[in-house]
């Protein structure tokens, strides 16, 4: 078992590619794949879901959308009489203004982090359409039902949400990995906050190798549970729910975010227009060689 | 491949024009370099009489060796302004009655000077006699004690009355500059210089005209400044000999030889006294001296011909301003090449640039000095206001307060304490400091410290990269004399923006696949 992990990690470190900066990802890629006008079918969350909802692809349920000030106080009041919902802003990235909430707890919500007020959500939503975790000026609250993630992700880390990142070009999905959140990431699976990355098999779904803050390692740091080599579950779903996504928007080299959810299965989290170029680390080997293997 | 042709156009178009004005037009280094034009203060104090009072001084005048510009003066209105032609000197008089104490005088001009150096040709003798105008400049004066036998003594024992014009000067220069100087106050005659073996500046020199008078040599006495940056009370005085019909100066006090630096700045010729005042009026006075470089008149040529420097000129803005707008995008390339090819992480892309031409005004330390204790402001009033909860804008409109008075309360606290320098912070554009701030405190909200701190670092060296370009006096040169040069500077950004190298800090990030990677 080990041996054959081992030999795969031969055969794709012996695959080794041009690596892909941000220069050559920008031109290369970003430039050439998505003209900008077309970066809100990535960055507008509420269109991106509009394309995949019509293109038949699966993607967590909207609760409630609030589109000014003027909205936040009902939004709130429907909000009341719900449980296990995420309130995130719709142009936000990085995973920055998400909030997570449990169950209605008095004048509040119980959340992972702790009990947070009516008021506090309130405000939260304010900031939200007045911008602040987006580049914009202004911008929309997305409310989602709270995915509850599939037993193996809940054993890599059970106080966030793993996310399974498949990068395609032309619709075709070419490098992919999971990201694993850590306490020292807050939860969220953002690897330059501190997540576990981990690369996987395109073909098989196993996971071959994870990095941790830039070193190589095969368990979880926090939790001790295996990572690498563990069989991704559903991934031919994955793979093709990645597809149809990258699809249904006009985009051509998107990062796709998926979470398997326990009961729905595969779900797309958000399209990314831009996605980021730690995925070579975390693979070991540059875009290039991933390009050049689905040539 | 096409914006090959287009990169290859923007340095041809250039460069031929460059050449043009080298071998054509003749262009020379010296003729485009800036110049460096001072600005003088003579501030004047003094306490009123009920009875008529008067201060009088020189100012200078232009001749061969400096330019005065832009003269103005500030006076009560009790104190009558004139000036007046006195021989080859204008002298600035200021008179009233019912003057208040504390009187203050202010005169201030321009001007630009050079330095210039005689050759004094060796076989030059000393004339038997002179023409009327000039014999003036061999008869004693009180000061100057020409018939003194202890002078005419001196003359002989020093060697200084035979030989050429050249042997004679050489000796009486050898021989004042050779006495100990001390900083003596007031007047010192060439008598007591002579017997003291011992004198101030203005004692060797009338020493060193009494010598030359002596020995046949007409000359006199010149007054003026030695200009250098700040704050002084001392003036300065030196000797101009006539050989030959021209008059040629001599520094016996710091060792200048038939030459003036162009430091040097001349208020008036003559054995007088800079400031003649009303006695008993507690008088006192000072120089402050700033410099600033100013184009050339070849480079002002340049300019005029696209009407740049004119309409500059008639909108009577600065010339350090168009030096700012045209250094601009060569600190903005300066901050590309920090972000595309090294990979440094900046606030924005021309806000180093900005800053950087911003800090031209109080220097580039203290300008990232003010601009950190700005931030400093920038990170407690985060603290405070985070506590409370605030929406977005409105707390970034409190953060506009904060950088407002921590700007005005550091000028007002360095002021005090004597940093002059940090007291500029002041002229800092505010807007450079508010989208510095807004920048600072985004990335400190929306990536978090450790990325502020990053971006911070990354902007305050791209900061400094881009001041040592943009004041380089070189690259200066180049752009305000041949300003088609920043068409290069379009050119290297499109070859940079189609560059799709990996960027240096991204080897180290992704070291372990570029070892292998062949």
């Amino acid at each position: 078992m080990i041996s054959r992990i081992l030999n795969k990690i031969q055969r794709i470190r012996g695959g080794y590619g041009p690596v892909y900066g941000i220069n050559r990802r920008n031109v290369e890629l970003v430039y050439a794949k998505n003209p900008r006008r077309l970066y809100p079918y990535a960055d507008d969350k509420i269109l991106s879901k509009s394309c995949m909802e019509k293109a038949g692809v699966p993607t967590s349920k909207t609760l409630a959308v609030c589109r000014g000030l003027f909205e936040v106080t009902s939004t709130l009041e429907k909000l009341k009489g719900l449980d296990n919902f995420v309130i995130k802003p719709c142009q936000g990235s990085g995973g920055d203004g998400i909030l997570i909430t449990g169950v209605r707890d008095g004048e509040g919500w119980t959340t992972p982090k702790g009990w947070i007020s009516d008021l506090d959500v309130h405000r939260h939503m304010a900031n939200i359409v007045f911008g602040a975790f987006s580049s914009q000026l202004e911008d929309t609250v997305l409310i989602e039902t709270r995915v509850r993630p599939h037993a193996l992700f809940r054993e890599f880390w059970d106080q966030g949400v793993c996310d399974v990142r498949i990068i395609c070009v032309e619709d075709v999905p070419f490098i992919a990995m999971i990201r694993i959140p850590t306490s020292a990431s807050g939860g969220k699976a953002n690897l330059h906050q501190g997540g576990i990355g981990a690369a996987v098999d395109l073909q098989t779904g196993l996971t071959t190798r994870a990095v941790s803050k830039g070193k190589s390692c095969t368990i979880h740091p926090e939790s001790g549970v295996k990572i690498v080599g563990r069989q991704i579950p559903m991934w031919d779903e994955c793979i093709s729910i990645a597809e149809r996504a990258s699809a249904a928007v006009p985009l051509n080299y998107v990062g796709v975010d998926i979470v398997i959810d326990e009961t729905d299965g595969p779900l797309i989290l958000e399209i990314n227009a831009r996605p980021g170029l730690e995925i070579q680390n975390i693979n070991g080997f540059g875009l290039g060689a991933a390009l050049e293997n689905i040539r | 491949m096409k914006s090959w042709v287009i990169i290859a156009l923007l340095i041809a178009i250039p460069a031929s024009l460059v050449c043009y004005k080298v071998f054509w037009l003749h262009y020379e280094v010296a003729d485009v370099l800036p110049q460096k034009e001072y600005t003088i203060t003579t501030r004047m104090t003094f306490d009123g009489h009920t009875d008529a009072t008067r201060a009088r001084t020189f100012v200078p005048v232009t001749d061969e060796r400096q330019i005065i510009g832009f003269q103005e003066q500030q006076a009560p209105v009790a104190m009558r302004f004139s000036t007046e032609d006195e021989g080859q000197n204008r002298v600035a008089i200021w008179s009233g009655t019912a003057v208040p104490d504390q009187t203050t005088i202010v005169h201030t001009f321009t001007a630009q000077t050079i330095g210039l150096k005689y050759v004094v040709d060796p076989l030059l003798k000393v004339p038997a006699s002179y023409e009327s105008a000039l014999r003036v400049h061999l008869q004693p004066s009180e000061y100057v004690q020409v018939d003194a036998p202890e002078i005419v003594a001196l003359a002989t024992k020093i060697g200084a009355n035979t030989g050429t014009a050249l042997e004679r000067l050489t000796k009486i220069y050898d021989f004042t500059m050779g006495l100990e100087t001390r900083a003596f106050k007031g007047t010192t005659d060439a008598l007591t210089a002579a017997r003291l073996g011992e004198a101030s500046c203005n004692g060797k020199s009338r020493l060193f005209v009494a010598l030359a008078r002596s020995v046949g040599l007409p000359a006199r006495l010149v007054g003026g400044l030695i200009l250098a940056e700040g704050k002084k009370r001392t003036s300065h005085q030196w000797v101009e000999v006539n050989l030959g019909g021209h008059w040629v100066p001599f520094c016996p006090t710091n060792g200048h030889f038939a030459e003036l630096p162009a430091n040097y700045l001349v208020f008036y010729r003559g054995d007088e006294a800079l400031f003649k005042h009303t006695s008993d009026i507690n008088f006192d006075y000072d120089f402050s001296t700033v410099s600033k470089l100013v184009p050339s008149e070849r480079a002002r040529e340049t300019l005029s011909a696209f009407n740049v420097w004119d309409l500059f000129a008639r909108l009577k803005l600065p010339f350090s301003l168009l030096r700012t707008v045209l250094m601009l995008p060569i600190g903005a390339l300066v901050v590309v090449l920090f972000r595309n090819v090294i990979g440094v992480p900046t606030f924005g892309t021309f806000l180093p640039a900005l800053i950087a031409a911003a800090a031209g005004a109080t220097g580039v330390l203290w300008g990232l000095v003010s601009l950190l204790i700005v931030l400093l402001a920038v990170v407690i009033a985060r603290r405070a206001t985070e506590r409370l909860g605030l929406l977005h804008s409105p707390t970034l409109a409190i953060l506009l307060v904060v950088v407002v008075l921590t700007m005005i309360g550091t000028s007002f606290v360095a002021e005090r304490a004597g940093l002059l320098d940090l007291a500029k912070i002041s002229y800092f554009p505010i807007a450079v400091m508010a989208i510095a701030s807004e920048r600072f405190y985004l990335a400190l909200v929306e990536k978090g410290k450790g990325e502020a701190a990053k971006q911070l670092t990354g902007t305050l060296i791209v900061v400094l990269g881009c001041y040592i370009v943009m004041n380089s006096l070189a690259v200066q040169m180049i752009v305000s004399g041949f300003p088609e040069v920043l068409l290069f500077a379009v050119a290297a950004n499109i070859y940079i923006g189609r560059w799709v190298g990996v960027r240096m800090l991204e080897m180290w990030r992704f070291r372990h696949l570029m070892g292998s990677a062949t």
